[in-house]
């Protein structure tokens, strides 16, 4: 019932929103990077004689404002570009096309705000926008800039541990973040066991993090949405630029193919730290490397219809001899055309091809065995966005997903048992509204009502309490359960003054997929699985409230948000399920609930010399499922009570910059033994309550500084070097209890620690 | 499957500087809680059944033993009997015989409480051999433990192994089951842990092999699965499912068992 309420009033605030407002005529156009064609999102148009009217360019450097007649000036503002002021005479609908002179040697802040107060004036809630150029000074291992890694300094956002890419958003799990590259979704987004993220620095545009406000296009994951864009390619000027590390090189070659209408870019990236270890004899039959290729190309059809094709391929590789071998790897392909139907309407039509998939084998003499698993979809998406007037901007679409899932599944010598794929289709419609509605007060609101069908071709079974009640087989092509969902968001800011505005913000967000894992960090052997008779989509409500202010006169800007988040039919195994050998998971889950809140404050200095942020994490995230803990409420292994996260760069000279980052969290939720008992002269653990114990804290300081060479006629190049943990601290990885290996009566705590002390240099280069 | 393992431990051990060090934890204060222990096999009695109580992670003193229970034993073939206690928290048998296909019901009476565990022992399964395969890995040389067996076709069979290097028990739960592969000869090595064991050539390695039942296995793959610490830790360690009521620990096992050993090449 509640639910109808919610669609009629957002229908109602819809329509009359829409109908109130009169307009006459609308300017429109894309706004692009001067010296390479690349096109520009996020840039802040604003009309200079009505102030309070301003608009930013789309995903696709689209913008569009609707005027009554009359002699306007827009003004094209965005962080890193100078600025240009662009006289309109409006009679008629006009289109404005411009392009941006880069300011490279302006160096503004690290994460940057699309403009200088930018945080103030918009509806939208728990958004970070990265920018990669200045991501690229923050100090990381290996000295490999990193996205991933530059997002886990953000306050809401944790890493799952040293070295890992996987992150939680305010205490939701790892498989809870929808990663989208060029819209296509990464179902494992991290390489070498997560010390390195999918996303090759060079190869990407800018990144958007949104931490479970999303709007009502993005769905399917309850926890956030990290939206990756790669670059396009210089269509004015062919270009290469790379990079040489310890661990690994990059190369990235782009160009016009037609010069003004089409270009193309494509980026390589492998590790070699095995190419050296092979030179020792002992390690010779050891591989393990990955490499990623990035490719795009786009063409514009004419000054109306552009299209775009985007791929990835990344594949990791780690094998001993020939006695193991595994590999694993994502590929995702996009197509796209945009399409300007006219001045108002924008549509954005989208193809998305994306597979992940893992293998392992094991070879003795007299056998092998190899497991698999893999998730391959086939995705259509259509978005339109609608510039209805100076004060409303719609978007709507649906979004429809073909799910192809194979469980980890065993073959080899005399295996017998064997599971099939299961299939299922994921679909949404959506429709929101970014209303204006007056200068003070920002709505943001929307609708998504998702659907996920489970698919026919295989067995089902529906389970009571663990206990195998009913088997269904469902023919090729049937339809079996069907999950219906309405997922309703909303924010809204209100400006106080002219350097305070406070926001609210609701949304509900729903999951088809899980991620299967029982490894407290993200391992590549964990498999999806999709809704079925047993696993119902997950559910998270959040509520939100936040307080924005600039000081110093945009020089400081300071964030805090509020949140409390419910979840519901959240998954977990059963004590002793083997995952891998088990021959139906869904006979091993248990189902719960969640819960998690917290404060955020993220204090950034965006101009000067120094530059940087503070950011601060209170919170915490709890579980309860029946099966587990005695029914009891305990805290979920993300769980943190206390997260901090210091960035500085520090500009010395035109040549050099010097950059730190200090982190600091309280450990992660563990289960420590309490006690032992002697079974058939084996000694083992007692356990009580689960997740009552924590790993000690971790914290490190890293260090970096960036040279950059005069340039000599094109050749540009720069030098990174780089200390990762300054002073050395041994941060737990992992603690193991063990026998003391002089007296047995004694049980020794082991804390295994990663990274003392790592060194790095990196030689970058463009011409 | 340790592949989490081999892969974690090798990454480390190989690329970084990874390190250990013991450290001093404050662990939560425990409550002391009865352990039972029975074990019935096809072998010869007596059997026996342990009483004990679990003791803080961090002391070394000995394990305080409950010497006064009623300890009952009885199958599903109407055998019944009251255990002797033989001091030092032992119990044993006198005329029970443990035989293959029979339900074992166990009742232990102490301290006002009630525990009490069933477990049936399988058919018994031939030990025919260990083969042992070694490997140049890294430098070093990898053995392989297989024991070799012909699993029945009929599914559902679990197999525990308890393992000696050179007389020396080691603390390792290994277990295998016929769900990946049926009715075939075993060729899947024991997934050993030779993190802190070293096998070298000449080293005599003692295996037991026990046909055991489904919720005896569950018990073991649980331990085998919270000790599996890969990238950030293993499964979420918990007291692993056992077959006793009321809330005691331990485990109350009929199994059958056959004994071999090998020389490592």
């Amino acid at each position: 019932m509640y639910k109808k309420l919610i669609v009629t009033s957002l229908l109602l605030l819809l329509s009359t929103t829409l109908l109130l407002a009169q307009t006459k005529y609308t300017v429109s156009g894309t706004v692009k990077q001067k010296s390479s064609g690349e096109t520009l999102i996020g840039v802040t148009v604003m009309v200079v004689e009505k102030p309070t009217i301003g608009v930013i360019t789309n995903e696709y450097g689209f913008y569009s404002v609707s005027l009554p007649e009359g002699n306007y000036t827009l003004r094209f503002s965005y962080v890193g570009y100078k600025q240009e002021l662009v006289p309109v005479k409006l009679e008629s609908n006009v289109t404005v096309s411009i392009s941006l002179v880069d300011e490279s040697s302006l160096r503004e802040v690290v994460i940057s705000s699309k403009k200088d107060n930018d945080n103030l004036t918009k509806a939208s809630m728990g958004t970070e926008v990265l920018n990669m150029k200045e991501a690229a000074k923050i100090p990381v291992v290996f000295g490999e800039k990193d996205l991933v890694k530059t997002i886990q300094l953000l306050p809401g956002v944790k890493s799952n541990g040293e070295g890992s890419n996987g992150f939680s958003v305010r205490g939701g799990a790892t498989d809870q973040n929808l990663i989208l590259l060029d819209e296509a979704p990464v179902y494992n987004a991290s390489h070498l066991l997560g010390f390195f993220s999918s996303f090759n620095s060079d190869a990407i545009k800018d990144a958007t993090i949104i931490k479970g406000n999303s709007p009502a296009q993005y769905g399917g994951r309850l926890s956030s949405v990290l939206d990756v864009k790669m670059k396009e390619g210089n269509n004015k000027d062919y270009q290469v630029s790379g990079g040489l590390g310890l661990i690994s090189s990059r190369l990235t070659i782009e160009g016009p193919i037609q010069r003004d209408r089409s270009s193309f870019m494509i980026s390589g990236r492998r590790t070699y730290a095995d190419l050296f270890a092979r030179l020792s004899s002992d390690m010779k039959d050891v591989k393990l490397y990955f490499y990623d290729l990035n490719a795009k190309a786009n063409w514009a059809i004419n000054s109306k219809n552009k299209l775009y094709f985007s791929g990835y391929f990344g594949k990791d590789v780690f094998s001993v001899s020939t006695l193991f071998g595994s590999d694993w790897g994502n590929a995702t392909a996009t197509l796209r055309w945009n399409s300007i139907l006219n001045s108002k309407l924008f549509s954005n039509t989208s193809l998305i091809y994306s597979n992940y998939d893992f293998n392992v084998g094991f070879k003795t003499n007299t056998s092998a065995m190899n497991f698999n698993s893999h998730i391959r979809d086939l995705n259509l998406k259509q978005d339109f966005t609608w510039y209805a007037n100076a004060n409303n901007t719609v978007r709507m679409g649906f979004n429809i997903i073909h799910h192809t899932i194979t469980p980890t599944k065993a073959e080899g010598t005399d295996i017998v048992n064997n599971k099939k794929s299961r299939k299922g289709l994921e679909s949404a419609v959506y429709v929101s509204n970014s209303w204006k509605v007056s200068d003070v007060l920002n709505i943001d609101y929307g609708l998504r009502f998702s659907i996920y069908n489970v698919l026919g071709g295989g067995l089902y079974n529906i389970y009571k309490g663990n206990k195998l009640v009913d088997s269904i087989k469902l023919a090729d092509g049937k339809f079996g359960k069907n999950y219906y969902n309405l997922e309703p968001r909303i924010s809204a800011s209100y400006r106080l003054n002219s350097s305070a505005t406070i926001k609210v913000g609701y949304a509900r967000n729903t999951q088809s997929l899980h991620l299967m894992s029982n490894s407290t960090g993200g391992s590549p052997t964990d498999a999806w699985i999709g809704n079925s008779y047993n696993i119902k989509p997950e559910i998270a409500d959040q509520f939100s409230v936040g307080f924005s202010k600039s000081l110093n006169n945009n020089a400081f800007e300071l964030n805090t948000e509020a949140y409390y988040k419910t979840m519901a039919n959240q998954i977990d195994y059963r004590d002793g399920a083997d995952i891998n050998t088990v021959p139906d998971i869904e006979s091993e889950l248990l189902f719960g609930k969640g819960r998690a809140y917290g404060i955020e404050v993220l204090l950034r200095k965006k101009k000067g010399i120094l530059t940087g942020w503070i950011g601060y994490t209170l919170s915490k995230t709890e579980r309860q499922i029946n099966g587990i803990n005695s029914n009891q409420w305990y805290d979920a292994k993300q769980d943190r009570t206390h997260d901090l996260s210091i960035v500085g760069i520090y500009t010395l000279s035109e040549r050099w910059t010097l950059s730190g980052t200090f982190i600091y969290n309280t450990g992660n939720a563990v289960t420590f033994p309490t006690g032992k008992y002697v079974l058939n002269d084996m000694v083992i653990y007692q356990y009580g309550t689960r997740n009552a114990d924590r790993m000690p804290a971790t914290h490190r300081l890293d260090i970096s500084a960036t040279y950059e060479r005069p340039a000599r006629k094109r050749w540009q190049g720069s030098w990174s070097f780089g200390l990762y943990n300054v002073y050395g601290r041994r941060n737990p990885f992992a603690i193991t209890f063990k026998e003391n290996k002089t007296n047995p009566q004694k049980i020794d705590a082991v804390q295994t620690s990663l990274f003392q002390w790592v060194p790095s240099v990196t030689y970058n280069f463009k011409f | 499957m340790k592949m989490k393992n081999i892969v974690s431990i090798l990454f480390i051990g190989l690329l970084f500087t990874g390190c250990e060090k013991t450290i001093d934890l404050d662990y939560k204060s425990n409550q002391s809680r009865i352990i039972i222990q029975g074990n019935i096999t096809n072998g010869a009695g007596p059997y026996y059944v342990k009483i004990t109580k679990s003791i803080p992670l961090k002391d070394t003193g000995s394990y305080p033993v409950i010497d006064d229970a009623v300890v009952t034993i009885s199958d599903d073939a109407g055998n019944s009997e009251v255990l002797t206690a033989g001091g030092n928290g032992t119990y044993h048998t006198n005329a029970l015989a443990g035989v293959e296909g029979r339900t074992y019901t166990l009742t232990v009476q102490a301290g006002n409480q009630t525990y009490s565990a069933q477990s049936t022992m399988p058919k018994r399964v031939p030990f025919d051999s260990i083969r042992v395969e070694t490997h140049i890995v890294t430098g070093e040389t990898e053995y392989s433990i297989i024991p070799v067996y012909p699993d029945p076709l009929t599914k559902g069979n679990n197999y525990r192994f308890v393992l000696w290097l050179n007389n020396k028990l080691i603390n390792q739960h290994l277990i295998q089951n016929d769900e990946v592969r049926n009715g075939v000869a075993n060729s899947v090595r024991l997934e050993i842990n030779d993190d802190d064991i070293e096998f070298k050539p000449g080293d005599s390695v003692t295996l037991q092999m026990q046909c055991i039942d489904k919720n005896v296995a569950l018990y073991y793959r649980t331990l085998a699965l919270i000790s599996d610490s890969g990238p950030g830790g293993g499964t979420t360690p918990n007291n692993p499912p056992n077959n006793i009521s009321n809330g005691a620990l331990g485990l109350f096992s009929a199994y059958t068992v056959e004994t071999k050993s090998v020389v490592m090449p």
